[in-house]
């Protein structure tokens, strides 16, 4: 700041709070920031708060809270169980399969499909015009719904129709292979479905990544020395790290959140074989309306979350 | 010259796509076939086209009522996240304020859990507003998911603006709320067509919430109809491949020629080109 | 040490002719500096030498061996380019010994060349730290330590210093300079800058349009141009190259004549005119003038004189230092 001679004393500091008041800033914060935090925790803060406060609690949802006296009854509309809800689940072998499930889709995105997604991105992320075309088409299954895509491949593996058919005829066997229907299959079905249609989403992160590598810096290794295979994992792997660590949080949120393909491939059957994480919620707490026990996997979903974020920060994002 | 390495590459290519496009052919074709035919050949081309299938999809109004229903939900979710989400972002890129910090952070806290987790609680929460049954009990909580992810994107595009803009034109007295719709999001244009066609996608393909909080069929959206109707003609797989195709195709269309964004989307809002 | 010679060499992207034939012999322990506005194809030469571009035809040797089809790392050329091409997450030390540790050298060979490198380019210090916590110039030493560490028999430049500031550039054109004395090695630099190849070319190769338009020593070209485009080139500020009445007279298409090479006086000369404008850097003044029959002129005059906008002047160019470009090509300075 330019002080002049004829000034004896600076004018006397104004808070930074007047400052905003005068400038208007205040007046944009109030206007621009609430309806944005009230919406929020109405519909995202507020009800995790209340799976928390739910979970002790036997309650079929009738009323507003558990703990609130049923006028007619004389009695409370819920009833505390305390970890009952918890203990249940834990022990309930249906649940402990869907956590295997959601695991095994989180392993099979890591181990296969994100290997996979690399190597076709190193295959056509330079642009030509018939690197475009497979691009798209490899893109395609990922803006597909995970409903339309999940009817089309229970058509795929019908028994009766379809390409289990063509196999089990390949075969030559007697009986139709109804591979939703059997037990470790109809999972193992749902795993390949969702590398089927989530790859090409990984691929395009990858394709992103490997195109903003400076094509300088590939040639410098060329001249180096370096070969195909050399140049891939001595310079485009460690330069693509940002979107390997983008890609691998994108998979395990993923992940734990498969829901809409199981409902038309299986449902969760047979015999609750094929559940996820959140379709066994929804089967056994919003189905039965079992607020308070669907309520506790919901707890259980967003510890498993959380810790997930938080040791993604403090491990893989730390180095950026 | 056609080196071998490139054959490989090729062939490989080829291989894949067509893991990808014999189901999704064999679902258009499906719909042109009679159920007879889809058992004996499921992925040939139909021996004799059927166009009824289609021809009965398209005129029933139950079907074009599913699509309506999605467009609705679609259009007014992005609408509402990208004015509450650039708005909010805009006050985090461009004031210091008191507890700000903490306020962002408490928005980033929606990126860490699946939506799913507090599904039962938000339903009764809807139930409670007595939204239930209308395109605002799902437009809302989409609404709400979709903010931390908008926020935090539209926040690193506005940071990276020029602050010299913002000065010059509040030399020529120009405030803060005029500044960010004169100048603000006439400039955002790449950033706000990104997000909403990410915010569109999730919305138009979303089964869990439509399901939990739509219950009257004129309501349903198109996911839920599709499964209504996989339910209902079970015995005819012709007719779930038609309908499937009949929606999807629209969709398909467009999610690829908005690819550029969709793709700018996931690798953290830079456009290029 | 090698000498590179480019036979009938041709580049062609697609239908479009990059390079139609050219020839070119760069002599052992030469510094050789390709020069040219953009789109010359200046880089793509320099690219086809490194062997990062194909050669739709002709050959190429360096140092008498055939290496037109080789690989760039069989090619014993090293090259520095425009943004450093840094590997980003490896250290100095690893980026300098990247290609040793490609050509399988012991570790202890290594170690020992990259700190030989860094000996001769001051980087001793920095040899653990990333590229990142680096400034421009030290970057840009990083990447000729790289092409150093290799012993190479060619260097290669691509407009290495068209990423640094001004006073950088004329500090870091001194350095390779006397790096150069000091290796002896050939080295071909690529440039759109004129003042980078007079001061450190021993030859300067000016092309336009994939085509050698001249190329000899900087005193050579600047003394006696071959045409125009080569006159208007070299030197600063530009030839005035005049077309018209002057020219005709003399029956050439164009007259050219320096602007250090124009006398002015306020008595009488040849051509009448008034200064427009007039830039004063103390060693030197530039003056822009509105000559009558001639049009605009650029005369250079050292020292300073005291002319101000709307002086009337007198010029006359300098006999011996005119040149007059013909119509069937030839030069003649009169």
């Amino acid at each position: 700041m330019l002080v002049s001679e004829g000034v004896a004393a600076a004018p006397p500091r104004e808070s930074a709070f007047q400052r905003m008041m005068a400038n208007g800033q205040l007046k944009m914060v109030l206007i621009f920031v609430p309806p944005a935090i009230l919406i929020f925790t109405v519909f995202v803060i507020l009800p995790m708060i209340q799976a928390g406060l739910f979970s002790p609690y036997k309650w079929s949802g009738y009323g507003p809270v558990p703990w609130a006296l049923n006028e007619d009854t004389g009695r409370t509309f819920g009833r505390w169980i305390g970890t009952t809800n918890f203990e249940r689940m834990m022990s309930h072998s249906a649940f402990k399969q869907s956590l295997v499930n959601t695991l095994l889709v989180i392993g099979v995105s890591i181990a296969i499909q994100l290997p996979l997604a690399m190597t076709l991105a190193l295959m056509i992320y330079r642009s030509s015009r018939i690197n475009t075309v497979f691009r798209l088409i490899f893109f395609l299954p990922y803006v597909m719904a995970e409903v339309a895509t999940g009817l089309i491949f229970s058509f795929v593996l019908d028994g009766n129709y379809g390409l289990s058919r063509s196999f089990a005829d390949l075969m030559g066997w007697e009986k139709a292979f109804f591979p939703l229907a059997e037990k470790p299959w109809a999972f193992y079905c749902i795993l390949g479905v969702i590398v089927w249609k989530y790859f090409g989403f990984h691929m395009m992160i990858f394709i992103a990544g490997l195109q903003s590598i400076s094509s300088e810096v590939l040639e410098a290794a060329k001249i180096d020395g370096a070969k195909t295979l050399q140049s891939v994992f001595l310079i485009k792997l460690p330069l693509l790290w940002p979107s390997i660590t983008i890609s691998v949080f994108y998979a395990v949120l993923g992940g734990l959140q498969v829901f809409d393909l199981v409902m038309p491939m299986t449902a969760g059957g047979p015999s609750n074989s094929s559940h996820t994480l959140v379709s066994y919620l929804y089967n056994f707490g919003f189905i039965r309306l079992n607020i308070g026990f669907g309520s506790a996997v919901g707890v259980f979903l967003f510890v498993v979350g959380v810790a997930f974020a938080f040791l993604y920060r403090n491990t893989v994002q730390r180095g950026q | 010259m056609i080196s071998w390495k490139e054959v490989g590459r090729i062939a490989t290519l080829l291989f894949v796509s067509s893991l990808i496009l014999i189901p999704l052919s064999a679902t258009v074709l499906g719909g042109f076939k009679t159920t007879g035919e889809m058992r004996v050949s499921p992925f040939g081309w139909p021996r004799e086209w059927i166009t009824e299938v289609y021809v009965e999809i398209l005129r029933d109004p139950q079907f074009w009522t599913y699509l309506w229903n999605s467009l609705v939900i679609s259009l007014l979710t992005v609408f509402l996240t990208l004015i509450l989400g650039s708005m909010a972002a805009y006050a985090f890129a461009q004031a210091k304020f008191f507890g700000a910090n903490f306020l962002y952070s408490y928005l980033l806290l929606g990126l860490m859990f699946p939506f799913a987790a507090a599904i039962l609680p938000l339903f009764l929460t809807v139930r409670d507003m007595g939204i239930l049954d209308t395109p605002w009990g799902v437009i809302l909580p989409q609404v709400a998911f979709g903010l931390a992810f908008s926020i935090m994107f539209f926040r690193t595009f506005f940071k990276q603006m020029p602050d010299e803009l913002f000065e010059a034109a509040r030399v020529d007295g120009c405030g803060y709320i005029r500044f960010f719709f004169l100048f603000t999001l006439p400039l955002s244009t790449p950033i706000l067509a990104t997000i909403a066609t990410f915010v569109f996608v999730q919305s138009w393909n979303n089964y869990l919430l439509p399901l939990i909080m739509l219950n009257d069929r004129d309501g349903y959206t198109w996911t839920l109809g599709a499964m209504d109707y996989r339910g209902e003609y079970s015995w005819a797989w012709n007719r779930t491949l038609a309908f499937v195709s009949a929606t999807l195709a629209p969709a398909v269309v467009f999610f690829l020629a908005a690819q550029k964004y969709i793709v700018a989307g996931l690798t953290g809002g830079a456009v290029k080109g | 040490m090698a000498e590179v010679i480019l036979n009938n060499v041709q580049k062609r992207f697609g239908s479009v002719e990059v390079i139609p034939d050219l020839s070119l012999r760069i002599a052992d322990g030469s510094f050789t500096v390709l020069v040219g506005p953009s789109g010359c194809g200046k880089s793509t030469l320099l690219r086809m030498i490194a062997g990062l571009e194909d050669v739709s035809g002709g050959q190429v040797t360096i140092g008498g061996e055939d290496v037109t089809g080789a690989e760039p790392d069989k090619r014993g050329i090293a090259m520095v380019f425009q943004s450093y091409a840094l590997y980003p997450h490896m250290t100095v030390r690893q980026n300098i010994g990247f290609a040793l540790r490609l050509a399988k050298r012991p570790k202890q060979e290594i170690k020992e060349r990259v700190e030989e490198a860094a000996e001769i380019l001051k980087l001793g210090p920095l040899l653990d730290r990333k590229p990142r916590q680096l400034s421009g110039g030290q970057r840009q030493r990083v990447a000729i330590g790289r092409a150093i560490v290799r012993n190479p028999k060619v260097f290669l430049f691509d407009e290495p210093l068209s990423n640094l500031d001004a006073a950088l550039r004329t500090q870091m054109r001194v350095e390779l300079a006397e790096l150069h004395a000091k290796l002896g090695a050939t080295m071909i630099y690529v440039t759109h800058d004129q003042v980078e190849a007079m001061t450190m070319a021993d030859q300067i190769v000016i092309m336009k349009s994939g085509v050698i338009q001249q190329s000899g020593q900087p005193m050579d070209l600047y003394k006696r141009p071959g045409n125009p485009f080569v006159a208007g080139f070299i030197g600063s500020p530009k030839m005035n190259l005049l077309e018209g009445r002057v020219a005709k007279d003399r029956e050439a298409i164009v007259f050219g004549v320096r602007p250090e090479h124009i006398k002015v006086s306020d008595e009488g000369g040849e051509w009448r005119g008034v200064v427009r404008h007039a830039e004063h850097l103390g060693s030197d003044t530039v003056v822009y003038v509105d000559a009558e029959k001639v049009g605009a002129l650029t005369v250079r005059l050292t020292g300073e004189v005291p002319l101000r906008a709307g002086s009337p002047v007198w010029m006359t160019p300098e006999s011996g230092n005119v040149h007059l470009f013909r119509a069937d090509g030839s030069v003649e300075r009169v």
